[in-house]
């Protein structure tokens, strides 16, 4: 996030795109649900009709996959009408001209019939966020899961500088992070592109920092991202893995194909919590504490690092992850030190990154979180990136193209498959299958579906259909929902603790190029009754 | 008005800001006033009436938490008057609400503020009224119960549910001495609207609205909170582990204003914390055999064989043979110490985590 969450009580306007806030991030809901309270105005652009909706001034209810068009259009009518901030794109912007002369292309007529969105909505919503100065975008998985993932933020990051969103309290641009720590995970370098402290792989300077640090020559060789991973097993080029926390066969796209490679892989580790269906393949399994039951830091959506306390001890022989790795990466062979605690840890990967050097255990037990960047002690973090000009010294507009999602529907295959989290189970559900509430709650996965849809098949609620996609196919039952747009169905993306009928033997496995994110938000599937 | 002034309460001239109730001002300034309904991310509702204080210029005694702060004014906070409301108010909710061995309202896991107040405030004893209130006698969700003989009626749990949440899955009900906490048809809070966030028991004053997991009545002592961040999204949340004879009893949010979270929580949050004492987590390394099986082994074995296999395919295949898979559920050093072993053991950069949204 460019901002904070505490600044989202005190927004004028939220623009909610491809985000179901109230089931993904309840408590940053419960924060809009404050500012909606205030009279904060909401305009929620989702295929679906979810729970927001209901406390929407607008409900853009757009085709999957079309967002490039609909924030284009946005754009289009900024400046068209001129409710641009001309003095912010002239001090903070460049290429400003390649970019104008794109959108001119995308008028909200045109976008009408891509996003099926009528052309006066969208001139509607781009006259409310233009003319509010808090108004704050939120965006998570309904804008990055798409092979075109990167062209949606970027064709929003066009939207908030070209209006002087950028660096304004209660306004910018909020990525709402999915995982505890997916933001540190990829801060602190569990990346193929970067070190850690986000410092490039490919950076001289950056690089030699750690090869002094550690003592070896680092590899300048591009390193595979996890869905790259997942094809060299498939290929036969990548033998051996070490997989720690993830349980790849429920999460990744694909899951069938990526079964049957899994059989061939050479060595397997796997260190988790729960059996999984990975370790299914594993050759050595290491059991490891949980988040209760041990010392440590994690990033949250708002680049806030904050500590994570040891309550209880890890049952039987487990023990926290980092104590495991210590020990194997000295089995390895390299001579890592034997850290007596994770704040030691922490100082040895802080000394070296500019963006952290200000956080220590110490600081954050006496002060609570810190956001970074924070490169001195003295330094107070940093709440609002971009405050007073942008960080990499102009924005860069980007002239964006549309690109239709890579599987369209056809005869076969005629409905939209989309997928999300639901409130009461996490990710692979390893965790919220074990809990009374959530099973209570949903117990199963299920089919969303238009009644208009189901009407057609001859579907009825409850009803156990066969979903099926050029992958695979899953049977589960039909949820007739007012929520839906006809022409799409939803699933969950957890599992309940049935495999068979996971969303990931359906989805597939084309990808986001430069982030390798899975284009979990569309495939095409076709719905069969059971019975004929 | 200029946005800054002064009020005077019990004498002293406390600083106050336009906007500000008379109870924040003396709060902030170190006088204790009671409250069972104020919570700071509620509308004042000035509904339990402990708060009254007299305010020169009114007749009556006005509650504080609902009571703008106006330049010159000038309140008592603890004048005969109020004391012998207090008295009298703190008698009635007594005589209404179930009492201990020691005749006082009885302590619970989450507390009782009502206890607290008795305990410092001289009280007359009034005739037990057994006031008819009911509460749901078969909701079967698992996390949230309601105990009616606790209930003082302030509704922040009510109100909650419709500012916070806003939900609103309970609501108060009947009227009278019946009013109480229900659901639309008295149904089970799980075929109602509520998301068992359990925001009703974090505010909850005096332990009628209780965690169904948690023992009902510890005692400070038994419990060791720790705080710590939760597991489940990116928010952030922080939270206070309450635990007990080594095992998690509840988590608890901080109080209000003090973290991201303020004071709020969600229900995998506050209540999916059972998989961490759970009979399926993985308590033995384990190696698969020749038999195609998984054997327990000792920690040197596993991590001997774990190095041995991921050396063998760097040295048959070379470093990029091999592909690590770190995690956005484990903590930042967790994260750096595995791309450490990408990195500087074995020399390769394929080193990801599930990093989509």
């Amino acid at each position: 996030m460019t901002n904070s969450i505490p600044e989202i009580e005190d927004c004028d306007l939220m623009m909610v795109i491809g985000s179901n806030t109230t089931e993904a991030h309840p408590v940053i809901a419960m924060a809009m649900k404050k500012a909606l309270h205030r009279g904060c105005k909401l305009i929620v652009a989702d295929p679906r009709a979810i729970w927001l909706t209901q406390m929407a001034d607008l409900h853009i209810q757009h085709e999957p996959g079309s967002d490039v068009w609909l924030v284009n259009a946005m754009t289009n009518v900024i400046l068209a009408e001129g409710l641009e901030d001309k003095t912010y794109i002239e001090q903070n912007c460049e290429q400003f001209e390649a970019f104008r002369d794109n959108v001119q292309r995308y008028t909200p007529e045109l976008a009408e019939k891509v996003t099926g969105v009528p052309a006066e909505q969208i001139r509607t919503a781009a006259r409310m966020y233009a003319t509010t100065k808090k108004a704050g975008i939120f965006y998570t998985l309904g804008i990055t899961e798409h092979t075109h993932g990167t062209d949606n933020v970027f064709a929003l990051a066009n939207l908030v500088a070209i209006t002087g969103h950028l660096g304004v309290r209660s306004a910018g641009l909020n990525p709402l992070r999915g995982q505890n720590n997916v933001q540190g995970a990829g801060d602190l370098g569990a990346h193929p592109d970067n070190l850690p402290g986000t410092q490039k792989v490919a950076d001289p300077v950056a690089r030699a920092r750690y090869e002094k640090a550690w003592g070896v020559n680092l590899t300048t060789e591009r390193g595979l991202n996890l869905t790259e991973i997942m094809t060299g097993v498939e290929h036969g080029t990548i033998k051996g893995m070490f997989c720690m926390g993830e349980d790849i066969l429920i999460s990744e796209p694909n899951a069938g194909q990526l079964e049957a490679a899994l059989n061939h892989i050479e060595f397997l580790v796997v260190q988790e919590i729960f059996p999984s269906e990975t370790m299914r393949f594993a050759h050595v399994v290491l059991p490891a504490g949980c988040f209760a039951e041990k010392d440590g830091t994690f990033t949250n959506t708002d680049r806030r690092v904050q500590r994570v306390r040891k309550g209880v001890e890890p049952p039987g022989q487990a023990r926290p992850d980092w104590e495991i790795l210590v020990d194997l990466i000295r089995a390895c062979g390299y001579p890592t030190p034997n850290y007596r605690t994770p704040a030691e840890i922490w100082d040895e990967m802080a000394v070296e990154s500019p963006r952290f050097m200000g956080i220590s255990h110490d600081r954050l037990d006496r002060d609570g979180g810190i956001q970074w960047p924070c490169p001195t002690e003295d330094h107070p973090g940093t709440p609002i990136l971009h405050i007073d000009k942008p960080m990499r010294g102009k924005v860069l507009l980007r002239a964006v193209e549309y690109r239709p999602p890579v599987e369209p529907t056809c005869n076969d295959y005629p409905l939209v498959l989309s997928t999300g989290r639901v409130l009461y189970h996490y990710n692979a559900a390893n965790q919220t299958v074990r809990e009374m509430g959530a099973v209570l709650k949903v117990p199963n996965n299920f089919l969303e579906i238009h009644r208009f849809d189901a009407k057609q098949l001859g579907v009825t609620n409850g009803e156990k259909v066969r979903v099926i996609s050029r992958r695979g196919a899953v049977e589960v039952e039909a949820m007739v929902s007012p929520r839906m747009k006809p022409g799409l169905v939803w699933m969950p993306l957890h599992n309940f603790g049935d495999p068979s009928n996971r969303v990931n033997l359906l989805t597939i496995d084309k990808v986001d190029e430069t982030t390798g994110t899975p284009e979990f938000k569309v495939c095409a599937v076709r719905v069969e009754r059971l019975a004929a | 008005m200029s946005d800054t002034f002064t009020i005077g309460i019990d004498g002293e001239q406390l600083p106050a800001r336009k906007g500000e109730t008379v109870l924040q001002v003396a709060r902030r300034g170190g006088i204790h006033i009671p409250t069972l309904c104020a919570d700071d991310r509620l509308d004042a509702a000035g509904c339990c009436r402990a708060c009254l204080v007299e305010i020169d210029g009114q007749r009556r005694l006005q509650p504080s938490c609902a009571w703008q702060a106006t330049p010159n004014m000038n309140v008592k906070s603890h004048s005969p008057r109020v004391q012998r409301h207090r008295e009298t108010l703190l008698a009635m909710y007594m005589a209404d609400h179930k009492l201990g061995a020691d005749g006082l309202p009885i302590h619970t896991t989450q507390g009782n503020e009502l206890r607290n107040w008795a305990l410092e405030t001289p009280h007359k004893k009034l005739t037990p009224v057994h006031s008819p209130r009911k509460g749901r006698v078969e909701d079967l969700n698992p996390y949230i119960s309601f105990d009616p003989e606790l209930c003082v009626v302030c509704a922040k749990c009510t109100r909650y549910c419709d500012e916070i949440e806003a939900v609103n899955a309970i609501t108060l009900t009947l009227r009278g001495s019946e009013t109480t906490i229900a659901t639309h048809g008295e149904r089970g809070l799980l075929d109602t609207t509520c998301e068992l966030c359990g925001g009703c028991i974090d505010v909850c004053p005096t332990g009628a609205m209780h965690a169904k997991q948690t023992p009902r009545f510890l005692q400070p002592e038994e419990i060791t909170k720790v705080r710590t961040t939760c597991n489940y999204c990116g928010v952030g949340c922080q939270i206070d582990l309450n635990v007990h004879k080594g095992k998690i009893v509840q988590v608890t949010a901080p109080p209000v204003g003090e973290t991201v979270n303020d004071g709020n929580l969600c229900v995998k949050g506050r209540f999916a914390y059972n998989f961490v004492h759970h009979e399926q987590r993985l308590t033995t390394p384990m190696i698969r055999g020749a038999d195609g099986e998984l054997h327990p082994a000792t920690w040197e074995e596993a991590i001997t064989f774990a190095a041995k296999g991921l050396l063998r395919i760097k040295d048959q295949h070379g470093p990029h043979a091999l592909g690590f898979v770190s995690s956005s559920r484990c903590t930042n050093e967790e994260n750096y110490l595995v791309q450490k072993l990408a990195r500087a053991a074995f020399g390769t950069n394929n080193v990801h985590q599930c990093a989509a949204t």
